[in-house]
């Protein structure tokens, strides 16, 4: 032992050394409104080489809140935390398929209960623990809940059911199969439609389907994620509620009644989880971390801060947390069970979307862009569900009025559409200028033609500057112009190429869509990102 | 091939030895507060541990305790038949909840040394259920417990529990449960995973030793004898946490099922603490099963450590304050919880202790009641 000593020490220094100088960048603010394209860890500005004392986390989105707590934390332990956002599967596909050990020593999503049921993380994950609690909830305008007369601590999910079942009531929730607030969610309406009494099985489901398709009728808005979900239901009066963790909805602007349905809600634990990838030193930080956040002193702060629950022995959730309990309804244990929840979901509960994507086929895009654009397009038909209606309107200088196209998937023989899609994209070709917002008219004129019950959305791609037809002004005062219920159909438009992030995140903030950025990430990053919107 | 071989070897064996000395470091720091001198030959041990025992090796003292008998100690928690899959090169010792995952991990040990793996048992501690007291009292009206004068303490029946969920009752059914909003749905007890974690397959040894009329499953064909409802406990509660912490969070954090399996450590801990109990009941199944923290040495350093566990009256009496009961004379636990006797069964009166089945067997029961035991 003694002898080699002196040698392991050398060497443990030159390490030290070399770690220090590797890791150069340091964290900046989070940009939540622009999101980039999916599929691996970003080496983005974070940067995702490791550096002692910080711990790279891939976190949940709604995190965010705990800045001043992990600042705290820092101070205490000398450990900083370093964040990134994603959205919940994202976070399971980059553990599955060992991407996430290459940028990251821990996570931290607000519950591991999806991640358990695939087999194909278990070896990557190790020591969880459990920081803070938050159930899904329903949060409901008080003006809504004045109006249906009800005492938001005995409502359950039958009367939430039978309000939207008579049109009295709506609501927007996150995507299911993207962020686990959008699947708790799922669970606990599935769970109390069917007054299933332990864990929900696959006749659980079948049973309470048509329950669950009334209920969704009633579901305005959808989600990638729960920032935007608050954003946009910000712009929507006709939405009277949000399900989304309760500490979220505490924290939404303007005032909601949070009902924790009396039948049972699912909760989040927030457990802070190593990869077991992680190096020794990493896991030590992310020790002091954990024992630091279940101190009492820190659990106060969090429950004050964030609205979530302590998880501490004598520590009392802050003042605005209800403490009368509700039962916890059961996550299913298979994943069978989970993934046939959301295939229903998908292609037979929710309402169908609709979605025009307008995709500049100008003689810009001739050649290598052209082909991205084809490929992408071919990836994202994959992913088209059940019921859905697609229009591809490619533009040059004007709509290529010829070349529109509309196809809708029919659960009989879903292919057919599919082929078709994947056919047309093939067939595109690159000519003429660039008119943007002329386009983008043809699309909501579309749209407008037939307002069907259905997600209905624009996306816009393009590589360049508008050049031809209306300008950006004259789109404007034609959006604005619009119905009211024209107008709630958003544009998601997609930076790519040339084009230009301040117009487009103009038109974004005009129509109450959302900026994506297929430069930081891919083309059919962004496709499929945007699909959780839809 | 020869070269690519050698250079990845190497490459492990630096990396093992940049990781210990990194959190040597780390840790020598914390623990001299970085003025003294570190030139005495401090013995770095570093190993995979029960979440249940994270704290214990997390306190301050215990990490000077240590210091003093010059170790510093480095874990991370794992469920303890998860602990299996981790490479365990770089470790010392794993320091599962029973014996049952030991010989797997003994054989895993790259020593093969039998004296030096031989597993060391330093303190114990008996799985418990907790309730909140609206839902112990439930339970006591309806002959499925009796409580003490206080109600913060009692004893579960096992039978009339096990007769419950055969029969698929809820909460509902069960008088005097109107009124109280989580008390609905089928009745039955959280555990752990009992494929990758301790507690939940200590569950299940307890639960098919009282079905099976005091039996303990020796072979397949006593497996099959209480599969039936060994897999109902375990269906009925959809997905499971990997490790006993999480359940119990979830109940202090005032979510989750009204009842779950703990173990007696995790309760004691917070009252040596003198943590506000709350309405918090412990429940001491008539059948239950003691986890016997079993530490397997996979080094020298690892195994001196375990006897060092197992016998400073220093450490013995810090394992105490984290709730184990340690191996040998009791006294030492129960003058500690002398003032706790309203929440803990100091003696265990009352409390039979089921035979664990061998690892094996118990494995085969825990995927079994998971339908993961045949390839569907």
């Amino acid at each position: 032992m003694r002898k080699t000593a002196s040698l392991p020490r050398a060497l443990a220094a030159l390490a030290l050394a070399l770690l220090v100088t590797a890791t150069g960048s340091s964290c900046s603010t989070i940009d939540n409104s622009t999101v980039g394209g999916q599929g691996g860890p970003t080496p983005d500005r974070y940067g995702t080489s490791y550096a002692p004392g910080t711990l790279r986390v891939l976190a949940s989105s709604e995190l965010a809140d705990m800045a001043p707590v992990l600042e705290e934390a820092r101070k205490a332990t000398g450990v900083t935390v370093r964040p990134t956002y994603a959205g919940t599967l994202d976070a399971v596909e980059q553990i599955a398929s060992g991407e996430a050990e290459k940028a990251y020593d821990a996570i931290w999503l607000s519950s591991n209960d999806y991640l358990r049921l695939r087999p194909d993380t278990a070896g990557r994950i190790t020591g969880e623990t459990p920081v803070m609690t938050s159930p899904v909830a329903v949060g409901v305008r008080p003006a809504a809940l004045a109006r249906l007369g009800w005492d938001p601590a005995k409502v359950t999910w039958s009367q939430l059911h039978r309000a939207v079942a008579e049109k009295k009531l709506t609501y927007g929730m996150t995507d299911p199969k993207r962020s686990n607030s959008g699947f708790s969610a799922l669970v606990s309406v599935a769970s109390g439609l069917s007054g299933a009494q332990s864990a929900l099985t696959g006749q659980d489901v079948a049973r309470a389907t048509p329950r669950l398709k009334e209920f969704f009728a009633g579901q305005k808005l959808t989600s990638g994620s729960s920032g935007w979900l608050a954003t946009a239901y910000g712009r929507r009066a006709d939405v009277d509620a949000l399900v989304n963790y309760e500490s979220v909805l505490l924290s939404a602007p303007g005032k909601l009644t949070v009902i924790r349905p009396s039948d049972g809600v699912v909760t989040a634990d927030y457990p802070l989880t190593l990869l077991t990838s992680a190096r020794a030193e990493a896991k030590e930080a992310a020790g002091r971390l954990t024992a630091h956040l279940r101190t009492p002193e820190a659990q106060r702060r969090i429950t004050e801060t964030t609205l979530r629950r302590p998880v501490v022995l004598g520590v009392p959730p802050a003042p605005a947390l209800a403490e009368d309990k509700r039962r916890e309804l059961p996550f299913p244990g298979s994943r069978a069970v989970a993934d046939d929840l959301l295939d229903s979901y998908d292609n037979t509960l929710r309402r169908p979307s609709r979605t025009v994507y307008v995709l500049d086929t100008s003689g810009s895009m001739a050649g290598e862009r052209l082909e991205r654009l084809k490929a992408a397009l071919a990836e994202l038909t994959g992913d088209f569900r059940n019921r859905e209606e697609v229009t591809l309107m490619p533009f040059g200088s004007a709509v290529k009025q010829g070349e529109v196209r509309t196809h809708t998937v029919d659960p009989a023989s879903p292919r057919t559409a599919l082929d078709a899609i994947r056919s047309d994209a093939t067939g595109l070709t690159a000519s003429g200028g660039t008119a943007i917002y002329s386009s983008l008219q043809e699309a909501y004129r579309f749209l407008g033609k037939a307002p069907g019950d259905t997600f209905t959305s624009v996306v816009l791609m393009t590589d360049g500057e508008n050049t031809d037809g209306d300008p950006a002004s004259a789109f404007d005062s034609f959006y604005r112009s619009l119905p009211a219920e024209q107008r709630r159909t958003p544009v998601f438009p997609i930076l790519f190429g040339d084009s230009d992030r301040g117009e487009l995140d103009h038109l974004a903030a005009l129509t109450g869509g959302r900026l994506f950025d297929a430069n930081q990430g891919s083309l059919d990053g962004a496709f499929e990102e945007i699909r959780g919107y839809q | 091939m020869g070269f690519r071989e050698h250079s990845a070897r190497v490459r492990r064996i630096l990396g093992i030895v940049l990781a210990v000395l990194l959190l040597g470091g780390v840790a020598a720091v914390l623990v001299t507060g970085g003025d003294k001198d570190t030139d005495t030959a401090t013995k770095t041990v570093r190993g995979v541990i029960g979440s249940e025992k994270a704290e214990f090796f997390a306190d301050p003292q215990v990490v000077k305790a240590l210091a003093v008998k010059g170790f510093t100690v480095g874990t991370e928690t794992s469920g303890s038949w998860d602990m299996d899959e981790l490479p365990l090169d770089g470790y010392d010792f794993a320091f599962p909840s029973s014996r049952g995952p030991a010989d797997g991990l003994r054989a895993k040990a790259k020593t093969k040394d039998k004296a030096t793996t031989a597993p060391l048992r330093p303190f114990y501690s008996p799985l418990v259920v907790v309730a909140h007291s609206p839902a112990a009292r439930v339970l006591a009206d309806n002959g499925l417990a009796t409580l003490g004068p206080r109600g913060t303490t009692g004893t579960l029946r096992m039978d009339a529990y096990l007769a419950a969920a055969r029969a698929d009752r809820t909460w509902q059914q069960l008088k005097g449960s109107a009124g109280h909003a989580e008390l609905s749905g089928t009745l039955f007890i959280t555990s752990t995973d009992p494929v990758a974690s301790n507690s939940g397959a200590l569950y299940l040894a307890a639960a098919s030793y009282v079905a099976d009329g005091g039996k303990v499953a020796g072979d397949s064909a006593a497996v099959t004898r209480t599969a039936p409802l060994m897999r109902k406990l375990i269906q009925v509660q959809g997905a499971q946490q990997a490790s006993s912490d999480a359940p119990f969070r979830d109940f202090v954090s005032g979510v989750g099922n009204p009842l779950v399996l703990v173990y007696e450590s995790q309760v004691a801990a917070q009252l040596l603490a003198s943590r506000p109990m709350g309405d918090l009941v412990v429940l001491y199944p008539d059948t239950t099963v003691n986890s016997d923290h079993t530490l397997v040495p996979l080094t020298e350093n690892g195994r001196a450590l375990g006897e060092l566990l197992s016998n400073d009256p220093e450490l013995r009496k810090l394992a105490v304050r984290h709730g184990f009961r340690p191996q040998g004379p009791a006294a030492e636990f129960t003058s500690a919880t002398g003032s706790h006797a309203a929440y803990l069964n100091q003696t265990l009166t009352g409390v039979r202790q089921a035979p664990v089945p061998t690892g094996k067997v118990l494995h085969e029961m825990a995927l079994r009641a998971r339908d993961q035991g045949d390839p569907a």
